[in-house]
């Protein structure tokens, strides 16, 4: 069973991590609260999102799995105010979720989870570099990079982190020291990546104070932050491009 | 052309997004007549050269699998060998209907009428040595591998998808399938819209994947027993039975469980029955073939398609910058961590 009930604006944040990457998702459902593991159709990304039971106003669950659209959600969640409640409620014996929204009442039909892409073998890496930094000011970078190249090399060196974007003519580079980040433990790191992902990806993260970047030396980024004042923990994963020889 | 199982099969809509890294067999043959059929003007005259050589098929082949392989999708083509003898049948029945096409299209453009003369063009398209030789020597510029095949193309296409070496079969038709190829996926030769055959309105194209496994048990059937169905609605290498559409070849063989069971009750006999069977569960393919990708060759792409075939060299070049921007640095996937 389930029925749950949670803030608005966290709902659509919650679709939202989700929905940058996939179209349909699994949760998974427990007493604990409500997880899901997501790797996008050309295998570039995943992301694992948890909310714990205490980020909801109201939390009744049993250890079950259901497959959702999310752009129907996102659809629906239209007529939503931030500060309204939704109330989520499983009907098992139909297969369909009940959603109250403000005065509407959903009735949507869920998706056999074994019809979804299943959850992505997580692979084991060791990066040696770490940067935590506020989320608008990664987004701010991304967004300098977007209109210069359509890739963007993440690094650290000589206690600096940068990230640089180079286009067929121009260059952007954008440097912090230690003292502008929040945290860094410096190592060999430098990788490049896609900017259509990682800009997806950094909008919602941007929502956040605090955004770990782990990266290694043409290795997949780990980017990790919090949401629902830490009952809420994400982690991204996004492949690299690499330079052909 | 093909089996005319279609609307049998169990199709997904997919994204070609989704098809990222994947390697892909394309039935060159297929994708030929596809170009030279739809890339005609108006009165169905193709694109030319300066020296009267068609150029339709090299034009299609350049911009859609330059496209292909900025979406980082990875081609192969597959060519014809020699057909079946009991294909001569229906390969002569076809060259038949070409000619008589031919003669219909010169009569229609006499006569100014437009559409006709389109029709019959594209109902008259031959593929002749020049066509396969530019058509590789253009395959060669852009480094996508091509194998020969012994016999049909779709069969081998099958079976390299088999050995996993290859994730899809790419064609319009499903023969594909009753070679075995466990995924099959269509219209991604084709771009954006659709016209509806004998109607003025357009639909958006997808690719659309076939899963033979989910094919089967959503039907209810057998690997062999699709092919005893295809058999029964008539296939390139037998007419089939009289009257007997793919739903109704379904009914009949679940409840007969084989064709041999069927005929035997019709007291029917077909003696190739056996043999064209044979063809699909046992067909001429080969394990010699090598797949590899080279990156394309703008000076050799000029040279063919502006120099000799009098392509735009701005548009050529411009298309090439574009795939090369697109796919470098190449993206990995998280698999290969």
């Amino acid at each position: 069973m389930f029925k749950a009930t949670i803030e608005a604006s966290l709902l659509k944040d919650s679709i939202e991590i989700l929905s940058v990457l996939v179209d349909e998702a699994r949760f998974k459902i427990s007493k604990e609260g409500l997880s899901v593991k997501a790797v996008d159709p050309a295998n570039v990304a995943m992301v694992s999102f948890n909310l714990e039971s205490e980020a909801f106003e109201e939390f009744e669950g049993d250890d079950t799995e259901i497959g959702m659209d999310l752009t129907k959600i996102n659809d629906i969640m239209g007529v939503a105010e931030k500060n309204d409640n939704i109330v989520l409620e499983l009907k098992e014996e139909t297969q369909k979720m009940e959603i109250h929204i403000g005065g509407f009442s959903y009735t949507l039909s869920l998706i056999d989870p074994s019809t979804i892409r299943s959850e992505p073998r997580i692979p084991q890496l060791d990066l040696a570099g770490q940067v935590i930094l506020n989320g608008s000011e990664m987004r701010k970078a991304i967004k300098a990079a977007e209109k210069i190249s359509d890739h963007i090399m993440l690094g650290i060196e000589d206690e600096i982190f940068y990230m640089e974007a180079e286009g067929d003519t121009d260059k952007v580079r954008l440097e912090m020291t230690r003292d502008q980040l929040i945290d860094m433990k410096a190592g060999d790191a430098r990788s490049m990546f896609s900017l259509d992902y990682l800009s997806d990806i950094v909008k919602p993260a941007s929502k956040s104070n605090e955004v770990e970047l782990n990266i290694g030396k043409d290795f997949p980024i780990k980017i990790n932050f919090e949401v629902a004042n830490g009952k809420g923990i994400v982690n991204y994963l996004l492949a690299p491009r690499i330079e052909a020889e | 052309m093909g089996s005319d199982i279609g609307s049998l099969l169990k199709k997904k809509n997919s994204h070609i997004e989704d098809l990222h890294n994947k390697k892909v067999a394309f039935d060159a043959h297929n994708v030929l007549y596809q170009f030279l059929s739809i890339i005609r003007q108006r009165d169905g005259t193709p694109l030319k050269d300066s020296n009267g050589l068609i150029t339709s098929h090299l034009s299609g082949i350049f911009y859609r699998f330059l496209y292909i392989m900025e979406e980082g999708i990875k081609p192969i083509f597959v060519f014809d060998g020699n057909p079946p003898e009991l294909k001569r049948e229906t390969l002569d029945r076809r060259k038949e209907r070409r000619q008589k096409a031919q003669h219909k299209w010169d009569e229609a453009v006499e006569k100014g009428l437009e559409e006709e003369a389109f029709k019959y063009s594209q109902a008259s398209v031959k593929l002749d040595d020049y066509i396969i030789e530019s058509s590789k020597e253009l395959l060669n510029c852009l480094g996508i591998p091509f194998v020969e095949a012994p016999g049909e193309g779709e069969a081998q296409a099958a079976h390299m998808v088999i050995n996993g070496d290859v994730d899809f079969t790419a064609s319009q038709d499903y023969d594909a399938l009753l070679f075995g190829s466990p995924l099959v996926i269509r219209n991604l030769t084709i771009t954006g819209k659709r016209k509806l055959p004998g109607k003025n309105t357009y639909v958006d194209v997808q690719p659309e994947i076939i899963d033979l496994e989910l094919s089967l048990s959503e039907l209810e059937i057998t690997y062999y027993q699709l092919i005893d169905v295809a058999l029964c609605v008539g296939t390139d290498y037998n007419q089939g039975l009289y009257n007997i559409g793919p739903k109704k070849a379904v009914t009949l063989i679940k409840k007969y469980s084989t064709i041999e069971n069927l005929l035997k009750s019709m007291e029917y006999d077909d003696q190739n029955i056996g043999q064209v069977k044979k063809l699909f569960l046992h067909p001429l393919v080969t394990d010699k073939y090598k797949i590899s990708w080279e990156n394309p060759n703008k000076d050799k792409l000029i040279n063919l398609l502006c120099k000799k075939h009098n392509f735009s060299e701005e548009r050529v070049s411009k298309a090439y910058d574009k795939l090369i921007q697109k796919t470098n640095p190449i993206q990995r996937t998280l698999d290969q961590f």
